[in-house]
């Protein structure tokens, strides 16, 4: 490398190689690393930077109230891992993430199919799809908290004057998991929705025509043809609102602030609580560094379906 | 002539159209259903909600709005939330615009490399940096200001930004610049009176999107801000709930500060529903 820069130096009569190159090169050189230049030092300061001090801090037990700041290896690691709190929030969180996803794409395709076919209302439709995503997911989750509250909430009271039972969301575990499940669909999967919406305005409709003169019926032109084609918008993007609300607490906060007990909390939330409210920072990026493996699984899970939608049409 | 298709469409489309509008109403009512209830509550006096039979319609009220202003700074939370919002939209929109440019239109060695590496770092969970972020922030003096949460937030919202502007620059006959350069142009030239204007409508989109984003942020503030010279409404309604009153949670304050987090969002949602949508398709949806 330094022989090869010498070398050069001396080549061009003297001149280093970057004067070499001509002017309107260098100019376009400069002007792009100038323009690139604001967004790159903001990623780099709060972004990069902080994600390696991440790493750096799970290795201490840096602890703002004890006054502690050793390195201590990987012993933050087996006390996460016994953590009751992070355990609990690890499965519930693989379990949020898997299960409002399938639900998300099932029920976004079906609003996407009545919000492309033909109706009178369909515009107030579309326009009323967007609010879920618009709405502040704290509000959402103190607004359903209200409307599930077992004493004076809507849902419940319904539920008691139908079928006579009493409904409690939030003392039951179990429940509250299905609420914040059933929560975080209503609130995503209206964007799924406009995902699959664009990729069912993209399809020929001459392919629709094709397949119902080889006598396809509608499930199989949908299987098909639109499924096929909507894949890769639908991964790219699904992916992207996947690994974001990974890295959110939002939901859980207002709804349930991860009660009854740790039961909905996720690890999001743990990073919150020990970090940012116990000041434990060493055990905090521990937790992070967990969550961070876990956005590369999931990653990498969507990157390989990628790959395999595209082979497929 | 009994077997033609016309005979059989008209019931078929009948049945199909009203399988159509059962779906649009049960659809209607899931979405909304919140947002009456929210509205319902917030306009309420704060007796009529713990009746029962339940009050469907209460006598409206901006009484929980007052006491708002009066038990809390409000107002100051309002303000805050307003200048977080527009300056994280500001400084997002103007920093990945230059980004975008950039890869967009200049050949550089590598530069779809460093465009994807920006791009990607958006999968990094925003929670996993908020230790490190904390210190940071803290050492430059910049915990709990506007300044400092403005800073963390347009970084996070960078990468898609530039990611959406890129594709729609890309969209901008490269003839128009040319032009401008030949006839001497310099380059804040050509960025104001060519590439905004043309691009404008993907700034819209980008812009409402960053807006929406960050009205409606929780982690920054709520981690990074203490006092009411800088705390947004969204910490505040986590405030109002931590709150108690006589028979519980207050449950009519918490709805009217959600009511007003929901307004301002709603409003722009009403008015570029098409803007928006084709931002977060990435231009997918014309």
């Amino acid at each position: 490398m330094h022989q090869a820069y010498a070398s050069g130096v001396v080549r061009a009569k003297g001149q280093p190689i970057l004067l070499a190159l001509s002017k309107a090169i260098q100019r376009r050189y400069v002007l792009f690393l100038l323009l690139i230049a604001p967004a790159f030092l903001l990623r780099i300061t709060t972004a990069a930077y902080p994600i390696l001090q991440t790493i750096y801090l799970s290795f201490t037990n840096l602890n703002l109230l004890r006054n502690t700041n050793d390195f201590i290896g990987l012993q933050n690691y087996p006390a996460v891992f016994n953590d009751y709190g992070v355990r609990e929030a690890l499965s519930f969180t693989i379990m949020l993430v898997v299960s409002s996803t399938v639900l998300e794409l099932i029920v976004g395709m079906l609003v996407a199919l009545l919000l492309n076919a033909a109706f009178f209302g369909r515009g107030f439709a579309r326009t009323i799809n967007l609010i879920p995503w618009a709405i502040p997911t704290i509000v959402a989750g103190y607004a359903f908290r209200w409307l599930l509250d077992d004493q004076f909430g809507l849902i419940p009271y319904w539920v008691n004057l139908i079928s006579g039972a009493r409904m409690v969301a939030f003392i039951d575990p179990v429940s509250a998991r299905i609420a914040v499940i059933l929560v975080h669909v209503w609130k995503d999967a209206p964007f799924m929705a406009f995902i699959f919406l664009a990729g069912l305005q993209g399809v020929p409709l001459d392919l629709y025509e094709a397949a119902r003169v080889d006598g396809a019926n509608a499930w199989h032109r949908f299987w098909h043809i639109t499924l096929p084609l909507v894949m890769p918008l639908t991964i790219t993007m699904g992916l992207f609102r996947v690994v974001w609300s990974l890295g959110s607490f939002d939901l859980v906060y207002g709804l349930t602030q991860g009660g009854p007990g740790v039961a909905t909390s996720v690890l999001a939330l743990q990073v919150f609580r020990e970090g940012i409210m116990f000041f434990k920072f060493g055990f905090a990026s521990a937790i992070s560094v967990v969550l961070l493996l876990v956005v590369a699984i999931v990653g990498a899970i969507g990157l390989w379906l990628f790959r395999r939608s595209e082979v497929s049409y | 002539m009994v077997n033609d298709a016309r005979v059989v469409r008209p019931w078929n489309r009948r049945w199909s159209s009203g399988a159509v509008y059962v779906s649009f109403l049960f659809f209607t009512f899931v979405v909304l259903l919140p947002v009456y209830w929210m509205v319902r509550s917030s306009l309420a006096p704060a007796a009529d909600l713990i009746k029962v039979p339940l009050v469907y319609f209460p006598a409206p009220t901006l009484r929980n709005f007052v006491t708002l202003i009066e038990q809390v700074p409000f107002l100051d939370y309002v303000r805050n939330s307003v200048v977080f919002a527009l300056a994280t939209t500001l400084v997002t929109l103007v920093v990945s615009f230059l980004a975008a440019y950039a890869f967009a239109r200049i050949r550089f060695p590598g530069s779809g490399i460093i465009m994807w590496t920006l791009v990607l770092s958006m999968a990094l969970p925003d929670v996993g940096t908020i230790v490190p972020l904390y210190r940071i922030l803290s050492s430059l003096r910049l915990l709990d200001t506007i300044a400092g949460i403005t800073l963390v937030l347009s970084s996070a919202l960078a990468p898609f930004t530039v990611w959406v502007l890129v594709s729609f620059i890309k969209q901008v006959p490269y003839e128009i610049e040319e032009a401008a350069i030949i006839d001497g142009a310099s380059l804040l030239q050509i960025f104001v009176r060519i590439l905004v204007p043309v691009t404008r409508p993907a700034l819209v989109t980008m812009g409402l999107i960053n807006f929406i984003n960050a009205w409606n942020n929780l982690l920054y503030p709520l981690s990074f801000t203490t006092s009411p010279s800088s705390k947004t409404l969204s910490v505040s309604i986590t405030e109002v709930f931590a709150g108690y009153s006589p028979w519980g949670k207050p449950w009519e304050l918490i709805m009217a500060v959600g009511v007003t987090m929901t307004i301002p969002v709603v409003i722009l949602v009403l008015f570029s529903q098409r803007a928006i949508v084709r931002g977060l398709t990435g231009g997918a949806i014309k």
